[in-house]
């Protein structure tokens, strides 16, 4: 039958509950939808509060009644409102007068629970007891928390209790005895004073700390107790499950205390067989993926990290962490967490520099641009075959962390690879070659480039393109190039005239970057012949040279 | 068992009062402890009356007056129980004290209340304490100020406790059943319902804070065959009672209760044979026997994997023998203090071994007599703060103790006063002519003839173990 007056305003705001715990499932709290869905909801509730006392909702198994009218009925297992209360014994629910918002929204995430996952540990009784809500009351049926072949235990108890009755002669026997003196108790209690409260208050206090250190001292402590060797490797579980926990919790601080103690352990002379073992296990665990994700997802939501303990964390890290760091720095979505990751793998890397190079088989060129970063930083020269490949990968950002790797790398395998990079059609990579030669320094490098500078196609290049070569030239200083710069500034054109400007342009920034005096004289006469675009960068690099002296 | 989430609906206006009314009994009980040093019209006294009457004027004006009720240890302001802060513990004890040396039972203020109607209260209050018949000198005091009423001390009903009684039994059993179920299901291999084990303490925590004394009788009966499961809730239940004691909230207790639940776990892996031996231990046997806290860690963290419940409850199984000053078992080599939970679990664990009848140790202590050994303990074995909040709990003569009154009844200890700790209320089972009653009275020994004299006292204390005295039949 169809609800009618009250009951079908109950059967709306039931409908709006059912509603938002979906929507409440769905989004995160400061989604916009969540906070009109709570807030809807709680509206709800007030106009019907605002008129009556309370609502009262009466839960059976699959039907919930007002009033004695069933306003709601779902005979399926699944999604069934009514049986989510009732099978953790909720009875009746009460709204009452004077609910706010908050306790909507806590109400809310309460039923928009997951109870049936079996890694929650309360249910819906237990959320709403310790919430104590103050207008949200409800009534439990606590029968099924007793088990079927235990519910007789209380009658059984009783009947073998009272089977043992006392016997009247020894109760006479009491009474006798009380009127010869007994015993009397020495007993004495002494009133609590300020002091002891103060005291207490220290010791809430100090309890409020985590528990997980002194477990991880028991721990260890069991090792020593340990009778059998079967004992020590199920104790190093538990100790690699507290490494794990640890490690959901973002501690870095404990799991490095746990390694040293580990460390210190193995020394045991009952351990030595397989103290090694044990050691060398749990820095294997370290590295596993479920540690490492967890304490990348740590570093993603901004917890803060102790520095010094993350650099003796990743000290105890074996190369098997390679291929989990390389995997959630693919994942992470903050710089800092990036940072740290990075930082990690190019610590780690010097003990499996190929390991590393696997991560530029990646799909995702900003995880392939971190490896390249990672083996620049490690910069061993058994990075350089990987780095070559690098350099033709189809990513822009990519080749240019390359090339720029392979100048810092600097041996004699990169040049030829380096030299086609300043022919190449892309005037950035051209670019980037040209400042990986100026890195690497060397006489070779540096008659490349002059070479490239004295082309005269060069002069038809980007302007950009020309002043990072000449940027590039200014590193070395010596009178190769200071001639080869003095030369440009005074070479003069009949055509193209725009172009060769450019080019003086460069050369005279270039002098001024490499800082011999010598030049100011060349450069002021220049700059009392010519264009403006050339007398700027003139100036400027006479600026620099007298700032300089 | 049908139980309500919140036994009394409690609003937002009620909540406020809750708040206020801490501070009113508060600053009532500095305004006493002033007024016994001070003369009422000292600076000191009236300061302390203006601030009283600062925080009652607003409860009053919204209220119309305010109703101040003493009901068994509790204060209720305008029918709100009022729940003990820790900050406010011993005003409220003193205060609680007060009023029942007086048989104060309400103090109702009115509105247009003043100062001098506070000091004129003062002066009844203090003249009443040298009184025989305190409460009607007070109300002699009293009756001619307009703005404030007494009126006397109100006895618990001994209907309404039979039925709260029932369902205080049922979470007992439910309790002992459960951690009887858990041992099985763990020596089985089988998974424990860790939701069930915290509705269950959840329900002990709600008995504990309404009906304390209840519950920890309970405790009292010793005479179960199954002593372990028995032992195991037993010791929830009085953890519990400290930790209420001691200020924790709800959701610690129950965190408190379900690791005290759980403390004795490691006793499946010791062989029954030895566990029910008739006999006192051999070496090797109490050898195997003190394996239990550490076999107690491996079944809790295997059972539940790494979790703060399965942490706490794995600490306190590990520590509870290991006492206060770490002289107990297991030896450790590198330790620092005990966990809070173990040092509370250690002393009920204690009291309750030593008054209950064990396999291999037949005869057990008498109540009294258990707190007196275990006060000897204290410092070294036992946490002394605790101790002395323990003993504050459970008072000189705990519930069971046997007692001859000075009126020649034998009764049991039957509910503790937690302000007059040397006055119970007490079962009588033989009156004063010999006779054994079936159903004898509760009688308390705070209850005064009109002389002022105390009507019963305790004369001794007896060994009801000694006599084969059936608690049981007395408690449930």
């Amino acid at each position: 039958m169809e609800p009618v007056g009250e009951s079908l305003t109950a059967r709306d705001i039931l409908q709006t509950l059912i509603k938002a715990r979906k929507n409440v499932r769905m989004y995160p709290d400061n989604n916009p939808m969540y906070l009109k869905t709570v807030d809807e909801t709680f509206a709800r509730f007030s106009r019907y509060l605002g008129e009556h006392e309370a609502l009262t909702l009466a839960i059976k198994q699959n039907t919930i009644h007002h009033d004695g009218e069933e306003i709601y009925a779902n005979p399926e297992k699944d999604d069934n409102f009514a049986l989510f209360f009732f099978k953790d014994g909720v009875r009746e629910l009460t709204f009452r007068r004077g609910l706010n918002r908050d306790e909507i929204e806590e109400f809310l995430k309460i039923i928009a629970q997951e109870f049936d996952r079996e890694q929650v540990d309360d249910d819906v009784v237990t959320l709403l007891w310790e919430r104590d809500f103050e207008n949200i009351h409800y009534v439990v049926d606590e029968a099924f928390l007793v088990d079927i072949d235990e519910e007789e235990y209380e009658r059984k108890a009783e009947e073998t209790l009272k089977e043992r009755l006392t016997d009247p002669n020894d109760l006479l026997r009491a009474y006798k005895d009380g009127f010869q003196g007994g015993e009397k108790t020495d007993t004495a209690v002494v009133p609590l004073s300020d002091g002891d409260l103060q005291m207490l208050v220290k010791e809430l206090e100090k309890d409020a700390a985590g528990k997980i250190e002194k477990l991880v001292v028991i721990l260890f402590e069991l090792i020593y107790l340990s009778e059998k060797q079967a004992e020590i490797e199920e104790i190093f579980q538990l100790i690699r499950e507290a490494v794990h926990y640890c490690a959901r919790r973002g501690d870095i601080a404990l799991i490095v205390h746990i390694l040293h103690r580990a460390q210190h352990v193995m020394q045991e002379p009952s351990l030595k067989e397989g103290g090694k073992d044990y050691f060398t296990m749990l820095r294997y665990e370290l590295g596993q993926e479920r540690v490492i994700a967890c304490l990348a997802h740590v570093l993603d939501v901004g917890l803060e990290i102790d520095t010094g303990a993350f650099g003796q964390f990743v000290g105890f890290l074996d190369k098997n962490a390679i291929p989990s760091l390389i995997h959630v720095l693919g994942e992470l979505k903050t710089v800092r967490a990036r940072k740290y990751i990075i930082d990690a793998l190019i610590a780690l890397g010097k003990k499996d520099i190929h390991a590393i190079a696997k991560g530029l088989n990646d799909e995702r060129w900003y995880l392939v641009r971190n490896i390249i970063y990672v083996l620049r930083k490690i910069a061993d020269r058994r990075a350089t075959e990987h780095l070559l490949r690098a350099v033709r990968h189809s990513d822009l950002r990519v080749r240019k962390e390359a090339i720029k790797a392979l100048g810092d790398i600097g041996s004699h395998d990169v040049v030829q690879t380096l030299r086609e990079c300043l022919d190449d059609e892309n005037g950035e990579v051209r670019i980037a070659g040209a400042r990986a030669f100026g890195t690497m320094g060397t006489e070779v490098a540096k008659k490349i480039i002059l070479e490239k500078a004295s082309n005269k196609e060069f002069r038809d290049r980007e302007f950009d393109e020309k002043k990072a070569f000449f940027e590039v030239l200014s590193r070395w200083k010596d009178q190769a190039v200071f001639e080869f710069l003095l030369e440009t500034l005074r070479k003069k054109a009949l055509f193209n005239r725009a172009r060769n400007e450019e080019n003086r342009a460069c050369a005279a920034y270039a002098l001024g970057l490499l800082g011999r005096k010598d030049a100011i004289p060349v450069l002021r006469s220049v700059g009392d012949s010519c264009g403006d675009f050339l007398r700027d960068f003139v100036h400027v690099a006479v600026r620099k040279l007298e700032g300089d002296q | 068992m049908w139980q309500s989430g919140n036994s009394k609906v409690i609003s937002r206006e009620d909540q406020e009062t809750l708040r206020s009314a801490q501070d009113i009994i508060n600053q009532l009980s500095v305004i006493l402890r002033n007024a016994q040093i001070h003369n009422p019209g000292n600076v000191a006294v009236t300061t302390a009356i203006d601030r009283f009457l600062a925080l009652l004027n607003p409860l009053m004006a919204r209220d119309g007056s305010l109703t101040l009720q003493l009901v068994g240890e509790y204060f209720y302001c305008n029918d709100v129980r009022i729940r003990y802060a820790l900050e406010y513990l011993l005003n409220f004890d003193y205060l609680a004290r007060e009023f029942k040396k007086r048989e104060i039972g309400t103090v109702v203020f009115l509105p247009g209340l003043r100062p001098s109607d506070v000091q004129a209260f003062l002066k009844g209050f203090l003249a009443a304490g040298f009184s025989s018949a305190p409460f009607d000198a007070l109300r002699d005091h009293v009756s001619p100020l307009e703005r404030i009423r007494v009126d006397i001390l109100k006895k618990i009903a001994e209907g309404e406790r039979d039925d709260t009684r029932k369902v205080v039994k049922k979470v007992y059993y439910n309790a002992v059943s459960f951690s009887k179920g858990v041992m099985t299901k763990i020596k089985s291999g089988e998974k424990v319902n860790i939701r069930k084990a915290k509705r269950i303490v959840e329900s002990m925590v709600d008995h504990l804070l309404e009906e304390e004394s209840l519950l920890i009788g309970m405790t009292a009966i010793k005479d179960y065959d199954e002593y372990t499961y028995h032992h195991s809730v037993n010791v929830s239940i009085l953890s519990v009672a400290l930790g209420q004691r001691l200020g924790l909230n709800k959701k610690m207790l129950t965190e408190l209760g379900l690791v005290a639940l759980f403390h004795d776990i490691g006793k499946i892996e010791v062989p029954s044979e030895i566990l029910n031996k008739a006999t006192s231990f051999t070496e090797e046997e109490w050898k195997i026997v003190k394996r239990h806290p550490i076999w107690g860690v491996r079944a809790l963290l295997k059972l539940r994997g790494l979790d703060p419940t399965a942490i706490r409850s794995s600490i306190v199984a590990f520590e509870h023998h290991m006492n206060y000053d770490l002289s107990g078992y297991p030896r450790v080599r590198r330790y620092g203090d005990l966990d809070l939970y173990s040092r509370i679990v250690c002393i009920v664990d204690q009291y309750d071994a030593m008054t209950s009848a064990r396999v291999y140790s037949r005869i057990p202590l008498a109540p009294d007599k258990a707190l007196s050994i275990m006060m000897e303990r204290a410092g070294k074995q036992l946490d002394p703060l605790l101790f002395k909040f323990f003993t504050n709990m459970v008072g000189i003569y705990p519930i069971g103790a046997l007692v001859m009154l000075n009126t020649r009844e034998l009764g049991l200890v039957y509910e503790s006063d937690t302000v007059f700790l040397d006055r119970p209320r007490v079962l009588i089972i033989v009156d004063r002519s010999g006779n054994r009653l079936e159903k004898g009275p509760v009688v308390s020994l705070t209850e005064k003839d009109p002389h002022g004299n105390y009507l019963r006292s305790i004369v001794t204390t007896l060994d009801p173990n000694k006599y084969r005295i059936n608690l049981a039949e007395y408690f449930l």
